[in-house]
């Protein structure tokens, strides 16, 4: 890949000179797919900020959220919407950066973390934050260590099994029904406002978001996503076997912490933020998949299906119903529901 | 359970299977008995266990005997006959699908009776009059929906994989169901208590519009074990020995649906008491499915009442829903099975 003069490139494959001599062997039609998804995504952006209980001309959104425009306008942009889309974008994103990772890490396309119960591990820890039941840490800390302690859990638990087979994700979908029954102990416990408090977290929502989740968000989203670009080119040679990976070169053990770390740490500050919005982990993967060269990891192309799901998926909520919002974790449920029930009828290939 | 030997030994088996059952039929019927004594002195009430008891007994204060007979007796009746409904259910389930891992709250079958019923109220039927047919006519699409994905190449060989299709049906169902909630304040309002599973509330009145297809489902369900039996050894067995697998398999399905229909339409879905019940059966009367449905009538009532007085006594005063308590008790039990080498056939 690097120093030696790189003439010709493998076919469906651009070679990308960066500065300082360095090489990127990049698919074309991986990198097609990416531009076409962040088109998408600049689309569905720009029609999350205009559309609404007031509509603003798109030219209008856009100039506001810049501040130009009038004062109503920009507040409705910059105080309302837009805080609310960069939510959806960075939760999307996320959400699927750990579901690419972690399909990839157990060779199994439904072990996402929606779908094993980190999710409701995450919920269960912050309502208890936000209830007060024990120590008072704040959501995301405490998101962290329940996503955490679900995920040792699952892997712990596939031990004997494997996590190639149905039987991981059986085993999942138990550990979240139990994380969910001790999110409702404990929301039976508490007094009814603040039962009424935590209940966003259990229904996966945008509209109860704290900003200081947010930005802690943010904030992992820089740290997590680079390590994932990082991790996807050892991740693809570990598709492979775990005897190939390690002929290759790749320390696998610690590739393996490293992502499985990686994608706790997103998921927990994501559900700090929106709740269980699992199916956005299986759907956006598994979008990027389709459209990407088979080859590759393709975690850029998640990232950005992620996020284009999330953000429509909280504009139908909006829209659908106006004045009611559905909250954003049923739409995803309704539409990532018969796509979760078409993978498991008719698939015979389970390896991402 | 008389198949009659022809020669000596297996009568002496026989006979040591029967006086086992007796004796484990007495067992189950016992701790029951005491599991209900507990549900009506026990409560979250501000009746405690003494006065409840002279309350009991005929005297004692007026207020004793109004939270005994008016309270806690309706519902110590309802979560009996819910919890042997939902665990038969859960047997029968299981036998026709030959999936251990098969249960009417995992597979879709509860779901699709508590959406059926938001759609009914929904569209304007007022609640106690249709709620039990609207329950039983979607718990019976969820059954057909759960046997046709069994049907179809690849999943019906992997019970796994059935599960995770009817847990993939059921949160679908559920997101509709809480959608359709969100859009009509009224049918929240009627049913928000009831969509989590509880008999807490309840009425002996509400008792009364299930019972008649609860004695349909009891006599389907006596006239299919001894082909259901047969069933076990594979469909070639069962029609060589005079029964017909396809009649039997229907009448199976129609006795899930009237029971799951109307455990759900009294007291919403309750998830794991049709798994965790005949799997307790079955460790401790052994793999005939005619002694696993027997003894899943008493188990399922035993769980549902005891984790009735449970969800009682935890969070006093407030009370749980027992599909909390039914899915903490039945989550682990479903990991075991799970990560056991080798699925118990069936």
């Amino acid at each position: 890949m690097s120093g030696g003069a790189v003439s010709r490139s493998p076919a469906h494959t651009a070679v990308l000179r960066l500065p300082g001599g360095r090489t990127l062997l990049v698919q074309r039609r991986t990198q097609r797919a990416n531009l076409l998804l962040a088109l998408l995504l600049a689309a569905a952006a720009v029609m999350a900020l205009s559309l609404g209980s007031t509509v603003v001309a798109p030219h209008d959104a856009v100039t506001a959220l810049f501040g130009g425009g009038d004062a109503v306008t920009r507040f409705l942009i910059q105080a309302l919407r837009g805080p609310r889309l960069l939510a959806g974008i960075l939760t999307g994103t996320a959400f699927a950066v750990a579901g690419c990772l972690m399909q990839t890490l157990a060779h199994n396309r439904l072990a996402t973390p929606g779908i094993i119960g980190i999710d409701n591990g995450a919920t269960a820890f912050a309502v208890a934050s936000v209830l007060g039941v024990g120590i008072a840490v704040a959501p995301p800390a405490m998101a962290l260590v329940g996503a955490a302690t679900a995920t040792a859990l699952a892997f712990g638990l596939a031990g004997g099994t494997g996590t190639r087979g149905y039987r991981f994700i059986v085993a999942g979908i138990a550990i979240g029904a139990l994380f969910g029954a001790v999110t409702q102990l404990m929301l039976a416990r508490v007094a009814i406002d603040a039962a009424n408090q935590a209940y966003p977290w259990t229904v996966g929502t945008l509209n109860a978001r704290s900003a200081d989740a947010v930005w802690v968000l943010g904030a992992g989203v820089a740290v997590g996503l680079p390590a994932a670009l990082a991790l996807a080119r050892t991740l693809t040679v570990m598709r492979l076997s775990d005897f190939t990976a390690q002929g290759l070169g790749v320390r696998v053990r610690a590739c393996r912490w490293l992502s499985l770390a990686v994608a706790v740490l997103l998921t927990a500050l994501a559900v700090a933020v929106a709740g269980p919005v699992g199916l956005v982990g299986l759907v956006g993967p598994e979008i990027a998949r389709h459209l990407s060269a088979p080859a590759s990891v393709p975690v850029v192309g998640a990232a950005l299906a992620g996020a284009l799901v999330m953000v429509l998926a909280d504009l139908a909520g909006r829209l659908l119903l106006a004045p009611i919002e559905i909250p954003v974790g049923i739409v995803t449920a309704v539409v990532g529901g018969p796509y979760l029930l078409w993978i498991l009828l008719r698939a015979s290939r389970m390896t991402p | 359970m008389t198949a009659a030997g022809s020669n000596g030994a297996p009568r002496v088996g026989e006979a040591g299977t029967r006086m086992r059952m007796t004796g484990l039929t007495a067992a189950c019927a016992a701790v029951l008995a005491l599991a209900c004594l507990a549900s009506l002195l026990l409560g979250a009430g501000s009746v405690d266990a003494g006065p409840a008891l002279a309350g009991l007994l005929g005297h004692g204060s007026e207020e004793a005997r109004f939270v005994v007979f008016e309270l806690r007796a309706p519902r110590t009746v309802i979560a009996l006959v819910v919890g042997a409904a939902l665990g038969v259910a859960g047997a029968l389930l299981q036998a026709v699908t030959r999936n251990p891992l098969a249960e009417p709250g995992l597979l879709g079958v509860s779901a699709g009776s508590a959406f059926a019923v938001a759609v009914a109220l929904t569209l304007g039927a007022s609640a106690a009059t249709l709620r039990s047919t609207v329950a039983q006519l979607g718990a019976l699409g969820g059954c057909l929906c759960a046997i046709g994905a069994g049907r179809l190449r690849g999943v019906g060989d992997d019970p796994v994989r059935l599960v995770l299709a009817g847990a993939a049906l059921s949160s679908l169902l559920a997101a509709l169901t809480s959608m359709l909630l969100l859009v009509d304040q009224r049918t929240a309002d009627e049913i928000r208590f009831w969509v989590v599973g509880s008999v807490a509330g309840r009425r002996l009145s509400d008792l009364s519009g299930i019972l008649p297809s609860l004695a349909a489902a009891a006599l389907i369900t006596l006239a299919i074990a001894r082909p259901l039996a047969a069933l076990a050894l594979g469909d070639r067995v069962a029609a060589g020995l005079g029964h017909r697998p396809g009649t039997v398999r229907l009448l199976a399905v129609i006795a899930v649906a009237l029971l799951v229909g109307a455990a759900t339409a009294v007291a919403g879905p309750i998830a794991f008491v049709g798994l965790v019940v005949p799997f307790a059966a079955r460790a401790l009367a052994g793999p005939d499915i005619r002694r696993t449905l027997w003894l899943s009538v008493p188990l399922g009532a035993l769980v549902v009442v005891a984790a009735d007085v449970v969800s009682r006594l935890v969070v006093q005063p407030s009370e749980l829903p027992i599909g909390v308590l039914t899915a903490l008790l039945g989550a682990p039990v479903l990991i075991a099975v799970v990560r056991a080498r080798r699925l118990p056939t069936l």
